[in-house]
């Protein structure tokens, strides 16, 4: 025995049925591996006497070799090709018979017939060299971007063109299949509060296919006024008014003026407008940065009449044109809104404002960093005001607030105090005894009036019930107790109770988001499911950490006109049953929100 | 309405049967009246009307009901007739 194994002296590994197959039609696997690389290293060694060749940089020379190696090359191919064909053949006959083998359990695979295999495989020319295209049979030079063809050959610089432009329409065509974008869009819609229900109206199809072909579209034609509004909307929203298209909005019949997004318009295209409308008479600008003073010379020099003057971000006006422009055109005002002013208009510029436009009756600041409480005490002049909306960014008094409220407050339909940090109770109680013909209170970001201050506001107002409440953010924020100090700071249990008690009957809009000191008790016992609030639509409970599904649940059934709940934050909202056409936004849920169908009585406890 | 196009005069019928012969040119000072009579929302136009109507109403309580077709060309005219119909 031993002898024998030392005649062979050969230790052999598993041998594979691919070898097996080889050897018995004596072919050498070894000897095919050393013929490979044998025939790539004389490839290789082309290369570089090319190469070596081309740095000679002797053209004719050069050519004649390209000739040469070509009709080498193309000989030698053919030989490689034949020989290729009738190994291919022989190993596809090994390896069917070898499945079949393996099917019957014989499983002593090799990793060399993977190796073989490679080998037999069309081989790829490498990177420049000359190949004919697979799909067109022109000679063209190799490079690293070839494509591979279909069948598996290499492709010229044209056909690889043509395959990518055809794998890329076939993407393309694939595209509106996948479903992510809609949902985007459905996502994206539900944080606008909007449910849709059945399909769009053909209108909201139009406006958004007009916004689509913009750039097309020459003019609107007799477009109603009410339509220029939304394509407006929409157009700003994508940031397309522009030179352009602010001239599709230019007619000279219009009286009305409304952009949302005037960040790309010129100083210019403001006094355009003035131009092309002469008869404007409510013009509302948002991000109108480039409105200048030139702007206000040319509607002094044409002593345009106009009623309504909505300006966002107009801050280069300088205060000597805002005096001018009040003094020779505040007789008509009877709406101004200006927000986010910045440093653009201080006290003095505004007392003029006050004093030329006694007929305002509607008033809106916003974000006008210089104003200060000679500015908040002057308002109390405009006699005709009825709606009043302040947002001071430099600290005020509570005692110049009160005393302007308690001037005013009589005429008053709407009042909007947002981020009064030191109004106190006083406030409050001003706003309980001369207001009595609100319809709207906003009263935010506050953490100095304390809960029986808003139970005082709300226990027996002569004020009719309120369609509009924000009390948002009206609490202590000391950290340190995250329940609230004793007495409670901030609206909490018992005034929104004593709130509910007065408006809940007309109430439509409710924000309270971040009154934290308000109790689970509370909430129950408001949103039990048996108290009715009839017309209360859309409200706001975000960062009300203790409200839970149940009282969710309970809210969907008080409030039988609801249409939007905003609730961020609130983690204990899980899994809650939305009835059908409520949108109800940031509750964190992966899902789309388990929609109830039918009766919203149904089955919800 | 169906007075052809050519036709000086138009007639009005009231919901209760009553015949007016006006002129064209005194019933287009109405503006309701006018649209209805402009030549201009023809065939495609009121085509791709009837087409939305269908398709809302097989649409009616679907969620996320995908956009109609709205060829570029048209969107303007159609967008007035919507205006007009209240659709």
């Amino acid at each position: 025995m031993y002898a024998l194994i030392a005649a062979n002296n050969r230790i052999r590994g598993p041998q594979s049925a691919l070898t097996d197959f080889l050897a018995s039609n004596n072919i050498s696997a070894a000897q095919i591996t050393a013929d490979y690389d044998r025939r790539q290293r004389e490839a290789r060694q082309r290369e570089q006497e090319e190469a070596a060749a081309n740095g000679e940089a002797i053209e004719q020379q050069q050519e004649e070799d390209e000739e040469r190696a070509e009709i080498e090359a193309a000989a030698q191919k053919k030989k490689r090709k034949r020989q290729q064909e009738t190994a291919l053949t022989k190993v596809k006959e090994g390896k069917a018979k070898k499945k079949q083998k393996k099917r019957k359990g014989d499983d002593s695979d090799g990793g060399d017939s993977d190796v073989t295999w490679d080998m037999y495989t069309k081989k790829k020319p490498l990177p420049g060299q000359l190949e004919n295209c697979e799909e067109c049979d022109k000679r063209f030079t190799v490079t690293p971007y070839s494509k591979t063809g279909p069948e598996g050959g290499l492709l010229c610089v044209k056909c690889s063109k043509e395959q990518t432009a055809q794998e890329k329409k076939n993407q393309k065509a694939k595209k509106p299949a996948v479903s992510r974008d809609k949902r985007r869009q459905v996502q994206s819609n539900l944080l606008d509060g909007i449910v849709q229900i059945g399909a769009k109206s053909l209108q909201d199809i139009c406006i958004k296919e007009v916004a689509n072909n913009i750039l097309d579209i020459d003019e609107f034609g007799d477009l109603p006024q009410e339509l220029l509004n939304p394509l407006s909307q929409i157009l700003s929203r994508r940031r397309a008014i522009t030179s352009r298209t602010l001239d599709l909005f230019l007619r000279s019949d219009l009286d009305t003026i409304d952009l949302y997004d005037c960040g790309k318009l010129e100083t210019e295209d403001y006094i355009r407008i003035f131009s092309v409308v002469s008869n404007i008479r409510n013009l509302n600008l948002r991000n109108a940065g480039q409105f200048k003073d030139e702007v206000i010379d040319y509607i002094i020099e044409r002593s345009i009449p106009i009623k309504t003057l909505q300006l966002e971000a107009a801050n280069l006006v300088s205060n000597d044109k805002w005096t001018q422009f009040f003094m020779n055109c505040g007789e008509p005002l009877e709406f101004l809104k200006l927000t986010w002013l910045d440093y653009s208009m201080d006290d003095d510029a505004f007392s003029h404002l006050i004093r030329y436009c006694p007929n305002l009756t509607r008033l809106k600041l916003k974000k006008c960093f210089r104003l200060t409480d000679a500015a908040l005490s002057a308002i109390k002049d405009l006699k005709q005001l009825e709606r009043l909306s302040l947002r001071f960014p430099t600290p005020t008094s509570s005692d110049a607030l009160a005393e302007l409220i308690s001037k005013i407050g009589p005429n008053l339909r709407t009042l909007s105090l947002e981020n009064f940090t030191d109004a106190d109770d006083d406030v409050l109680s001003t706003i309980h005894t001369s207001c009595t013909q609100l319809s709207k209170l906003r009263f935010t970001e506050n953490d100095y009036c304390t809960d029986a201050g808003f139970v005082g506001l709300f226990t027996e107002w002569s004020n009719p019930p309120l369609a509009f409440i924000d009390l948002s953010s009206n609490r202590s924020v000391d950290y340190s107790m995250p329940d609230g100090p004793e007495v409670p700071t901030g609206l909490a249990s018992a005034g929104f109770e004593a709130l509910m008690e007065h408006s809940g009957a007309r109430l439509e809009h409710l924000d309270i988001s971040s009154c934290r000191h308000i109790t689970y008790e509370t909430f129950s016992n408001i949103f039990d499911g048996k108290n009715q609030y009839p017309f209360l639509k859309d409200i706001n409970i975000s960062f009300l950490t203790k409200i839970d599904t149940a009282i969710a649940a309970g809210m969907f059934r008080s409030c039988p006109e609801l249409i939007k709940v905003t609730a961020f934050g609130c983690f204990n909202v899980i899994d809650v049953a939305v009835p059908k056409g409520v949108a109800l936004i940031g509750v964190p849920n992966a899902q789309d929100s388990i929609v109830q169908e039918g009766d919203v009585d149904a089955d919800l406890f | 309405m169906n007075t052809p196009s050519t036709s000086p005069y138009v007639t009005l019928i009231s919901s209760d049967g009553f015949e007016f012969i006006v002129s064209r040119d005194a019933a287009c000072v109405a503006g309701t009246i006018k649209k209805m009579l402009d030549p201009q929302s023809a065939g495609v136009v009121l085509e791709k009307v009837c087409e939305y109507l269908y398709y809302n109403l097989k649409h009616k309580d679907a969620k996320d009901v995908p956009d109609m077709e709205i060829p570029p060309e048209l969107c303007l005219e159609l967008l007035m007739a919507a205006d007009y119909l209240h659709v």
